[in-house]
């Protein structure tokens, strides 16, 4: 199914086949992450848009080998990333040899900028630890190059910045310190997990325009994970919606919007409420909620909720499957197929 | 700090809430923060008020201010005819029934001990009024929790769009004049809020309220309010009703909101320049006009005036702003 998602020339930089995760819950065994399979090429953005619970986050700490092990009940799947010509397979890696990638060639930017800074360093000691651990600097190289990379990132007065505490900034200066932080090394891919949920709207464009800006000149290949649609619309050159855990729709990001197949990205898409609607315009909402992850029930995740679910839907899983040029879906009676009534 | 005049007050006599010159400080450290800081509005009966700005902005200050939670510094909070800002201990419980509340954080606002019909069942029992299970259940079915099931169990086994409903019943129980909404569905997902907002919609019609609605969101105060108040560091930009403010917004910090805001379908290509900065510290807000920092039009007298309410260049009634050179 994977080989076909993609007919490209070139060996991508990332590739994720068929990667499963469950995790250890106080509950029981958590299905966070079941069968997600995409590729990212150099250059290009991945959007991943899911709710809460979807799997969105786990699967990006996955990919950066940050699940704490003793959490981590099973891993399967691959993970293989493009170093100069040759192929690594990261869930084979161990922790060591993990450390060695984690900034050089993949770096993560979190949703909580004041959670992601070390509160009692100066922010040029944080800027300048990857620096110094995986390029070699010595202190004074790489205090002049946290100086470029503050400048890069647009925060007015770099200099005087390198030698204040997080909490002297705002939320959307912090954000563009860990961003800062992030490109230290160069990495060639960038996982940005709801990276302006917690900035204001104002702020919000200006990071995203910047992450954009940033990930276009270094030519990273940059998956861009959210809740909101609105996001990555304009933004992601492919999205992958996920639910419960797994890819139900994946498509270049123009086709998505113009010819959604699966009835939640619909459903997604509809709920978000739209400033072009008049005033108390009535919500498209989805009835029921998200399913628990712990013993899923068999069938589709989302046939408790959907309005096209048939018996079938309560029996199997769907599976991800090409429906045309790089659009895929996994729903047995997608939007627009005959077998529906609608 | 001089009080400035308030052409946005409506002449009406339906006027349910009225807000006059509100400031609220804060003690913070030696400092003193002015959270809230001459703002005035009114709200008629059964309109929503959409209350609208970024973190800071002291949008669910007023929320709290107009529940005398705590009560305001200075200004006027004038409910029916009565200003309870001079109310105190019974006099002011008592009022208060008539004014609720509901969170952002829903699980939170919630006592994780209690059970469903317990939490819903406070206020009636408080005030011993009658018939208090019949009003439990009916208020229940009406946000749509089964009584049957729900009432016995305690929030926990519930989910966060679930123990809004609870909420929402939980303030419906006395039956209301004024439901003011702090930021209720952003703490929820998008599948979500959409059912929760319609619920408030029904809530609304079925029991006759009047609503304010803070909410950072301007898609979503779109969707619920009549009309609109934006604020930024605690002062009022601008205020009308939906269509004046969204069609015609006049103040540049509200065309700049609408412009941020992600939208699906549209490209990026905008006309109206994107702010350049971050919000200042409320601790030390710029001279003049607040917004004057990161203000395209701004020029010398925006430093050195406050710009007061004047009705907007859109020409539609009850439609005002806060600038020297709206539009």
């Amino acid at each position: 199914m994977t080989d076909s998602q993609h007919q490209t020339q070139q060996v991508p930089l990332l590739r994720v086949e068929e990667l499963t995760v469950r995790l250890r819950g106080e509950a029981g065994i958590v299905h966070a992450v079941s069968d997600v399979s995409f590729q990212l090429q150099r250059g290009q953005t991945l959007g991943i848009v899911g709710e809460s619970g979807s799997g969105k986050s786990v699967m990006a700490r996955a990919l950066m080998g940050l699940l704490p092990r003793r959490a981590t009940h099973l891993m399967e799947g691959s993970v293989s990333l493009a170093v100069d010509g040759r192929v690594l397979e990261l869930l084979k890696l161990s922790e060591r040899e993990f450390r060695t990638l984690r900034g050089p060639r993949l770096a993560m930017v979190f949703q909580d900028p004041m959670t992601a800074l070390n509160p009692v360093l100066t922010l040029g000691v944080q800027i300048a630890e990857p620096l110094q651990l995986h390029l070699g600097l010595n202190k004074a190289q790489a205090m002049a190059r946290a100086l470029e990379l503050l400048t890069q990132v647009g925060i007015p007065d770099p200099e005087g910045r390198l030698r204040q505490y997080p909490h002297q900034l705002s939320g959307g200066m912090r954000q563009r310190v860990v961003i800062a932080i992030a490109l230290a090394c160069d990495p060639q891919v960038l996982l940005a997990d709801e990276p302006t949920t917690a900035l204001d709207v104002t702020v919000q464009r200006q990071v995203l325009d910047l992450l954009l800006a940033l990930q276009r000149e270094r030519q990273m290949g940059m998956v861009l994970i959210t809740h909101d649609l609105g996001v990555v619309a304009n933004r992601a050159d492919h999205i992958a919606v996920m639910y419960a855990g797994r890819i139900v729709e994946y498509a270049p990001t123009s086709r998505l919007f113009s010819s959604m197949r699966h009835p939640y990205t619909e459903a997604l898409f509809k709920s978000v409420p739209r400033l072009s609607d008049p005033s108390h315009t009535r919500l498209h909402a989805i009835p029921g909620r998200p399913p628990q992850l712990i013993d899923p029930a068999p069938g589709c995740a989302f046939a408790p909720r959907c309005p096209n679910a048939q018996q079938r839907c309560r029996r199997e899983t769907p599976a991800l499957a090409q429906i045309g040029d790089q659009h895929l879906h996994a729903c047995f009676y997608p939007i627009g197929s005959k077998e529906v009534g609608a | 700090m001089s009080e400035t005049s308030n052409p946005q007050l409506r002449a009406r006599d339906d006027i349910v809430l009225k807000v006059e010159h509100l400031v609220v400080t804060f003690d913070v450290g030696r400092e003193l923060v002015q959270a809230v800081s001459d703002v005035s509005f009114d709200i008629a009966r059964g309109e929503t008020l959409g209350l609208v700005g970024e973190s800071g902005c002291g949008k669910s200050t007023v929320g709290r201010a107009i529940m005398q939670l705590p009560p305001p510094k200075g200004g006027k909070v004038i409910f029916k005819g009565q200003d309870i800002t001079q109310l105190e201990g019974e006099a002011l419980r008592k009022t208060r029934t008539a004014l609720q509340m509901i969170f952002q954080d829903p699980i939170s606002s919630l006592n994780p001990r209690r059970r469903v019909k317990d939490i819903i069942a406070e206020g009636l029992q408080i005030w011993e009024r009658p018939n208090q299970r019949a009003r439990v259940e009916e208020v229940m079915e009406a946000v749509g929790l089964d009584p049957e099931t729900a009432a016995d169990r305690r929030p926990h086994q519930f989910s966060g769009g679930q123990c809004q409903r609870i909420c929402i019943a939980r303030s419906l129980a006395l039956d209301p004049d004024v439901l003011i909404c702090d930021e209720p569905v952003s703490a929820l997902d998008v599948s979500v809020q959409a059912q929760i907002l319609n619920l408030l919609e029904d809530m609304k019609a079925r029991y006759q309220l009047t609503m304010v609605f803070v909410a950072h969101n301007l898609a979503v105060v779109k969707h619920i309010s009549d009309r609109v108040a934006v604020m930024y560091l605690g002062k009022l930009c601008e205020i009308g009703s939906v269509d004046a403010v969204y069609q015609h917004p006049s103040h540049p910090y509200t065309q700049a909101l609408l412009a941020s805001i992600p939208e699906l379908e549209t490209s990026q290509e905008d006309a109206i320049p994107l702010l350049q900065g971050d919000i200042p510290s409320p601790m030390n807000p710029p001279s003049g006009c607040r917004f004057r920092t990161r203000c395209p039009k701004a020029q010398a007298i925006c430093a050195q005036q406050e710009p007061a309410m004047q009705a907007s260049p859109s020409g539609i009634g009850d439609h005002f702003v806060a600038c020297h050179f709206p539009g």
